[in-house]
């Protein structure tokens, strides 16, 4: 039976009282969502510096955020499952949604305005598949989404937060994770009902298509046996219940997990792609306000934003090194926390406040001048358990600046001299004498004495390569045979390198990530100027912390030239044949890549190619690259003492050595991974199992001839 | 309560410093200069005062060039309200004592007529543990010397005098009054460079010996001492060094140990 | 008069042994200083002391009764004052104490006498007398001279000049009466004994110590463990107990316990005059610190210029 044209009625069998009554509701929902929306745009508004891009840069951002959500390349990191879980309740939403959309601007105005309907013949039945497919695609995702989290359990989806101890109220989070139930079954069951609908439909009116609408034709043909009064009566309610469902959750977008879509969207459309790497000066108009961030007000409006935007899906909480390491800090838990105290600062202002706060630009509201750090706020143990290592920042799929806001947080934290101790003294000592070790700075250039040859001083003539040493390298004596080896390779390759002597101060980057904003200027500022006064045609550090800031952050305050790590610089030596490297060692190794030179600035290669030449088998660690678990160093907690019982990072990241199959070298490319891993092989009891070699001291031992063996006698 | 803290910036030989050939001085390039450690714990007890009243004025005075302008930065920079640097070219040649330089701060100290002056014990260079006293001498102020434990109590002050081996003594003494200060007292707080960049707004005052209506003359007489000469110290028999490996050093110490314990 | 005058000390109505030095010394300037010696205390029993204090080559000694039972620096200064102005003195000598401290500078600041303070050596020079001190916190000798003063004040280290025996000798004993009342402006409200804890290394015979060459607090648990054993008691200078690293009762120095122990061994304390007093009588000492200037080696009986972290590390295995 062949109905005349292929379609189908909106609104069967309605009175007209009651498409009213849904006209009205749907407009009542269409303001509960634009209050809904309107809402937070005031709570941002709190926020301080820091506006949103120019409009011309806007769009830009806008534009290849929308392409990178699309690409849903973010959300599938380290987690495939929910990559593609998400791709599917993702696009089939947006199409269900977009067909939603499509037939209401037929209904309610093309076709009573200008006469024109198009949802009928083939474009129907198009219509029709398309949903259909997606409808069930949204069904799988969302049912893929609850067996991960009922039955497969990820720790990542633990909400139980490490800031806070089991006994203490705020602990486990129960309320997220109903929330976050009753989210997806009501996805499932609009998505559901939506297919129940449509079967009815067709087990009353048949339609004849069927094929096209496979779903809905499945559920007609399980109730084809139901009597007309009965589907009718089940036709008229479903429609209602489906619809008033699918109107409260679009309305009530803004204020549950639902809302990520739209600030999850803007927080990665705007952040700022370099977020951690180069971090944000103090503006020339707040030189006299305390620095940093104390209260919601001081945040800037991209932060508060960001606030918002978290899906809770764990994957920062899982690559911190801190939280692996049982400290008191989640970058997740941050986030939540600061959340919660920006929902609480708006909870006084009403519908009237929002309105009044949105016509005239106002914002006022205790919430947001009171301090957000506190015993029942973020806690200051929290703040400075972290590494800065950016793992968090990394990893987040919508792109929300966690290590960043931590900084903010600190320095505030430094002005109110709420630091540790031990930290306090180092940064007078870094002030004294221009390096962590509290020495005078004319014996930085002490580690050439035992060369057997002059280190030019680039200062006094120009030089190809302005070797920049760093602390660690110059002062701290094992990783001075570290330097003197780079040395030596240098020297053998003839290479112009020369070194700033005592001219060289500490780089600043640590100085910076602990929250000294001035000591740092102050640092970078001497360097400058220092460097400027020499000639060269590119800088190397053996360093990476030094190699991020000299390379990220010291253009800020007109130092830019080349910087390039040393690895790199070995390579070069390498392929173009000015290093040999006759001898192939037959080790088995495994490489630790350091954070900032790694996950900061995206440098993976170089260190692998130069130990596949030097004929060592690479053996990776499951966390490597992007995901390299930090030695703990970072952030001045290189300064800070531990506690004797915790696991130290670096501890956790040898036995992850050593659970590799048979590994003889643990390589790294950094002076403070030298240090910290060589006291944790110690600590952590395989001080016979594995070796600590950095990479320059592999490729020197590679460059010594084997002894001529004598003949046996 | 307006508290005067006399700071002094104080000078480090680094370990290679040289003593000029004819024993009158070290070489300055070998110097480096840095607060009084002391005067940063009294700075902070005043500090602290001046917090749990609620109000009050904390004072920085120094005698010195221009070395010791940043040792005021930093004691503005932690919350001093104001910075008092007095210098002068007779100074400069007098290289002054102890007593000289209690005489000079008197004569400041006086003008601001505080209701307590706080200074270090003693300073890390000249190590003379006498100019607090002497300055109260000077004015004639009510004083307690090595103090390790300082509470408000009204107009009084009641202190804890840290005496030889472990012994502590708690005294009251009313204001006005001066008293020396002793490490470890309190926790003294960090200066950020912002702050110190900052302090540069605050009042920082340079004056002559002429500003305090003194001269040249009455600073020399009040001196105490002159200095003759400096010298290397005579190390008498001094150590036997160990050398070798450190597992060399390390196993002699053991040995060493178990000889002389028997 | 000229001649010298000595100030005796006592605390708690007993005699303090830095007093015995303090005559000593005078003694060797005696012959050039008119040749008079006279020894004043000023306490409240300080009659009951004058024999003792009447040491060979003392000529007089003068006790002063104090109005107050503990001492009080503004009577004291007030009284040193007097006697000064009654004895004409050319040379004073007192200790470079706590007590001392807190008025001798200031009578020196208002008498305009000439002033040197924690005195290492004694001379004679040009008709006047001649100090040896530290300068730089002691890593050079100072040679003062005091040109113009009729009468100059000396504050001596103790435990750097050769004590003299207890008298009673032939000196005769003359109570001194001054007018001392209504001078006190500070009021004595009790003493505190520093809290035992759970050792007393005035009782060891083995002592390791530590000093700011440790650092960082978590560094502690392994020299703790080391000295545990190596069968040592640990100590610290200072800097820990400061830090609130360590409790005051294991502090060595002027103002925690002096110690005498069979051996002690020092890593990484540079050896501050403080610390020196507390530990300088130790039997056997042995310093290790990465300076080779620290003035510790000036008074230890063997060194070694090496990091006290990989000593600590070596003597663990030598102790396996």
């Amino acid at each position: 039976m062949l109905a005349s044209v292929a379609t189908r009625p909106v609104f069967w069998h309605f009175v007209v009282w009651l498409k009213v009554v849904w006209y009205v509701l749907a407009v009542l929902s269409v303001f509960v969502l634009a209050y809904g929306v309107a809402r937070p745009l005031v709570k941002y508004r709190h926020g301080g510096g820091g506006r949103l891009p120019p409009a011309r840069e806007l769009s830009g951002r806008l534009w290849g955020g929308l392409l990178l959500l699309l690409s849903h390349v973010t959300i599938g990191r380290r987690d495939v499952t929910a990559g593609w879980a998400h791709r599917a309740i993702f696009f089939g939403f947006i199409v269900l949604f977009a067909g939603t959309v499509i037939l209401g601007f037929e209904t309610d105005f093309t076709d009573p305005v200008f006469g024109w309907s198009y949802f009928h013949g083939s474009f129907y039945l198009v219509y029709k598949e398309t949903l259909n497919v997606f409808g069930t695609v949204l069904i799988l995702g969302v049912l893929a989404m609850m067996a991960r989290r009922a039955l497969a359990r990820p720790a990542k989806l633990d909400y139980a937060r490490p800031d806070r101890s089991p006994d203490e109220p705020q602990f486990d989070r129960h309320l997220y994770r109903v929330g976050d139930w009753v989210f997806v079954i009501t996805l499932l069951v609009i998505a559901l009902t939506g297919f129940l609908l449509e079967g009815i439909r067709i087990a009353m009116d048949s339609p004849g298509y069927g094929g096209t609408q496979f779903g809905g034709w499945l559920v007609a043909q399980a109730l084809s046996g139901l009597p007309e009064a009965t589907l009718a009566g089940l036709r008229h309610g479903l429609w209602w219940f489906h619809g008033l469902l699918a109107l409260t959750f679009v309305a009530s977008i803004p204020y549950t997990k639902a809302a990520h879509m739209l600030t999850s969207f803007l927080s990665l459309a705007l952040r700022d792609p370099l977020a951690g790497k180069r971090l944000p000066a103090i503006p020339p108009e707040l030189a006299s306000e305390p620095a940093g961030y104390a209260t919601l007000a001081d945040f800037s409006q991209l932060h508060l934003l960001q606030l918002d935007a978290c899906t809770k899906c764990g994957r920062c909480h899982e690559a911190c090194p801190a939280n692996a390491t049982g400290r008191p800090l989640s970058p997740r838990d941050v986030i939540l926390e600061l959340r919660e105290q920006s929902n609480a600062a708006m909870r006084g202002a009403g519908i009237g406040g929002v309105i009044g706060q949105l016509l005239d630009g106002t914002a006022d509201g205790e919430g947001f001048t009171s301090t957000v750090i506190g015993e029942h706020g973020v806690r200051v143990e929290t703040l400075w358990s972290c590494m800065q290592c950016n793992a968090c920042v990394e990893i987040c799929p919508v792109g929300i600046e966690q290590a960043p806001i931590i900084n903010q947080l600190r320095r505030r934290l430094v002005e109110q001299r709420e630091l540790d101790g031990n930290l306090q003294s180092t940064l007078e000592v870094i002030h004294k004498s221009g390096n962590s070790f509290g020495e005078n700075k004319r014996k930085r250039g002490r580690w050439t004495a035992e060369l057997e040859f002059e280190v030019p001083d680039a200062r006094k003539a120009p030089v190809d390569v302005l070797w920049f040493v760093g602390d660690y390298a110059s002062f701290d004596p094992r990783s001075q045979l570290v330097t003197r080896s780079l040395a030596r390779l240098l020297h053998q390759a003839g290479v112009q390198f020369g070194i700033l002597y005592e001219g060289e101060r500490n780089a600043g980057n640590d100085v910076r990530r602990i929250g000294e904003e001035g000591l740092f200027e102050s640092l970078a500022e001497a360097n400058i100027k220092t460097i400027s006064g020499c000639e060269f045609n590119r800088i190397v550090t053996s360093d990476p912390h030094s190699l991020n800031t000299l390379r990220n952050e010291y253009p800020q305050l007109g130092g830019s030239w080349p910087v390039m790590h040393h690895t790199g610089l070995l390579l070069e030596l390498i392929e173009s044949g000015r290093l040999l490297v006759p001898t192939r060692l037959g080790y088995r190794v495994t490489y630790h890549d350091p954070c900032h030179l790694g996950r900061f600035n995206h440098e993976y290669e170089a260190p692998r190619r130069i130990l596949q030449r030097l004929g060592c088998t690479l053996v990776e660690m499951p966390r490597n690259r992007d995901n390299s678990f930090c030695c703990g160093a970072g952030g001045g907690r290189i300064w800070i003492p531990d506690k004797p019982d915790q696991e130290r990072p670096s501890e956790n990241r040898i036995r992850e050595a050593v659970s590799l199959p048979d590994v003889d070298l643990f390589v790294v490319a950094c002076p403070k991974d030298v240090t910290m891993y060589e006291d944790a092989i110690k600590t952590s009891g395989n001080a016979g199992r594995i070796e600590l070699r950095e990479l320059t001291e592999l490729i020197e031992e590679a460059l010594v001839p084997e002894p001529l063996l004598t003949a046996p006698a | 309560m307006k508290i005067v803290v006399p700071v002094k910036q104080v000078a480090a030989l680094d370990d290679e410093c040289e003593l000029l050939g004819d024993g009158s001085g070290v070489d300055p390039d070998g110097l480096e200069w840095e607060l009084n450690e002391w005067d940063t714990f009294s700075l902070e007890a005043a500090l602290a005062l001046r917090e749990a009243a609620g109000e009050g004025e904390v004072v920085a005075i120094t005698v010195g060039d221009e070395e010791a302008e940043e040792g005021l930065l930093s004691a503005l920079a932690k919350g001093a309200d104001r910075g008092l640097r007095i210098w002068d070219d007779e100074l400069a040649g007098a290289a002054p004592d102890a007593l000289a330089v209690a005489r000079v701060l008197a004569a400041a100290v006086g003008r601001e007529s505080p209701d307590l002056v706080l200074c270090g014990v003693q300073s890390s260079d000249a190590v003379n543990s006498a100019t607090g006293v002497a300055l109260a001498g000077h004015l004639g102020l009510a004083h307690v010397a090595v103090v390790k434990g300082l509470e408000r109590d009204g107009s009084a002050l009641t202190v804890e005098r840290e005496l030889e081996g472990g012994l502590v003594e708690r005294l009251r003494v009313a204001l006005p009054a001066l008293l020396t200060i002793q490490t470890g007292i309190n926790e003294p707080r960090y200066a950020t460079l912002r702050a110190i960049k900052q302090a540069r707004q605050k009042p920082l005052e340079l004056q002559t010996l002429a500003d305090l209506g003194l001269d040249g003359a009455q600073v020399a007489s009040a001196s105490g001492s002159r200095r003759r000469r400096l010298a290397p110290p005579d190390r008498g028999g001094g150590a036997e060094m160990l050398d070798g490996s450190i597992a060399e050093v390390a196993a002699r110490i053991a040995s060493l140990v178990k000889e002389r314990l028997g | 008069m000229a001649g010298i005058l000595v100030l005796a000390e006592a605390r708690r109505g007993e005699l303090r042994e830095v007093s015995f030095e303090l005559i000593g010394a005078a003694l060797e300037l005696k012959p050039y200083a008119g040749d008079r010696l006279v020894v004043a205390l000023l306490d409240a029993g300080a009659p009951g002391h004058a024999a003792a204090l009447a040491a060979d080559g003392v000529d007089e000694v003068l006790t002063v009764t104090v109005p107050v039972a503990q001492f009080e620096a503004h009577v004291a200064g007030r009284a040193l004052e007097a006697l000064i102005e009654q004895e004409a003195p050319e040379l004073v000598i007192a200790a470079h104490s706590i007590d001392a401290l807190g008025f001798a500078p200031a009578v020196a600041a208002s008498q305009g006498l000439g002033f040197a303070s924690d005195v290492t050596g004694l001379g004679w020079d040009d008709g006047g007398p001649v100090a040896m001190r530290g300068a730089y916190g002691d890593k050079l000798i100072a040679e003062y001279d005091f040109p113009g003063k009729s009468c100059t004040l000396l504050l001596l280290r103790a435990g750097t000049f050769a004590a003299v025996d207890a008298g009673p000798g032939s000196a005769p004993a003359r109570a001194v009466e001054l007018e001392l009342s209504e001078l006190a402006r500070t009021e004595h409200l009790g003493y505190e004994e520093v809290a035992e804890g759970d050792v007393d290394i005035t009782k060891a015979d083995f002592l390791l110590s530590i000093g700011r060459g440790i650092e960082e607090q978590d560094n502690i648990a392994q020299f703790k463990e080391l000295a545990q054993r190596f069968g040592a008691t640990l100590s610290v200078s200072r800097p820990l107990v400061d830090a609130g690293w360590m409790p005051g009762a294991r502090q060595v120095g002027q103002s925690g316990k002096t110690v005498k122990p069979r051996v002690y061994l020092a890593l990484g304390i540079s050896g501050a005059v403080q610390h020196l007093a507390g530990m300088r009588t130790a039997e056997t000492i042995i310093a290790v610190n990465t300076d080779p200037e620290a003035p510790i080696f000036s008074v230890a009986h063997y060194g070694a210029v090496v990091d006290m972290f990989e000593l600590a590390d070596e003597l663990e295995q030598a102790l396996g």
